[in-house]
């Protein structure tokens, strides 16, 4: 996010952020095994769908799949070498109010499962843009993205929309406000 | 109301729409949130803003603690859902709210429970869910909502 520390106008955000859109952008690796093990491994989940290859194979989708909620991930390019994700880079060019921030709610449409193998791409739009009160900041900005996936064949996997609460600091709160939150 | 639990090893169970009932209960799984928890949220995640593994970072950004992030949560609600569902059956949509936090030492129970049911085609049907996150501090933390295409058993 691109912190503004002057006057903040959010209609003019508005109008020059809402419906800006990335290219389609491939995912760096493809579906792969490994990191959906290390998914899985968050929350103890053993589901041979997304597990073990011979059970997959067997499966109706011939295949390992991915859980449905990793699809953005493979879309992506990852937090390593440094990212060119440009759905990342459109969301840290809104300009806001502070830097911090909370991923609030998340909503998908899982149209087709990712297999491992599948390389999928990706392309990121700001739909909306507004400020609303919150504990921690009077004015915080929250941006809405729709992001659509598809695989190596264009076929659409999963289209889904995020909402970013990006708020200030106490202490950059009480300097521009003259209050201190909380 | 019936209960499908998913702690022991069902995911490879398959749950047909005409077994499924308006009210049954999704008992689901519990997790303890250690600091081994911790950072396999990070390495699963690969989500490593510092608000959700350094508290010092956490406490300056006005939070009471490290909490634990999106990709963890969606992957526990996620696994309420596909282990419930077994091998064929389809998390077609889902969406979740993250309006209260999950921290180190919380016990977190993963529930779920059926609130619709509704007729696709001839081999499959679609079910609404409730899906959700509570810890022993705050109770529900993290609402879902999710469909599921489910076969049909003739």
């Amino acid at each position: 996010m691109v912190r503004v520390t002057g006057r903040y106008d959010i209609d003019a955000v508005r109008r020059e952020w809402m419906g800006r859109k990335t290219e389609v952008v491939p995912g760096r690796y493809p579906v792969e095994y490994d990191s959906i093990r290390r998914h899985c491994h968050m929350v103890e989940d053993t589901n041979p769908l997304f597990l073990d290859p011979q059970y997959g194979k067997q499966s109706e989708w011939g295949s390992v799949i991915a859980p449905p909620v990793m699809t953005r991930y493979f879309a992506g390019s990852g937090v390593w070498p440094p990212s060119s994700d440009e759905g990342v880079s459109l969301l840290l060019q809104v300009p806001t109010r502070g830097e911090r921030n909370i991923n609030l709610n998340t909503e998908w449409e899982y149209i087709r499962p990712a297999k491992v193998g599948d390389h999928l791409s990706s392309q990121t739009e700001v739909i909306d843009i507004y400020e609303k009160s919150i504990k921690l900041d009077p004015r915080s900005v929250w941006i809405k993205t729709e992001m659509r996936i598809t695989n190596q064949d264009g076929e659409l996997v999963a289209v889904g929309t995020n909402t970013l609460c990006t708020h200030r600091t106490p202490e950059q709160v009480e300097s521009e406000e003259g209050e201190r939150p909380l | 109301m019936t209960t499908k639990s998913a702690q022991n090893s069902v995911s490879t169970e398959q749950t047909y729409w005409d077994d499924v009932r308006v009210g049954d209960l999704i008992e689901g799984y519990d997790l303890t949130l250690d600091w081994t928890k911790m950072v396999e949220q990070v390495s699963g995640s690969q989500d490593f803003y510092p608000v959700h593994h350094d508290p010092e970072f956490a406490a300056e950004a006005g939070h009471p603690a490290i909490f634990y992030n999106t990709g963890w949560t969606q992957a526990a609600l996620c696994r309420v859902v596909t282990d419930w569902a077994g091998p064929s059956g389809w998390m077609s949509k889902f969406r979740f709210e993250m309006r209260r936090m999950n921290i180190p030492e919380d016990q977190v129970h993963a529930r779920g429970k059926v609130t619709g049911k509704s007729e696709l085609d001839d081999e499959h049907g679609l079910i609404e869910l409730e899906v959700w996150l509570e810890n022993d501090r705050l109770g529900v933390t993290t609402p879902g909502w999710a469909t599921v295409r489910l076969p049909r058993r003739s």
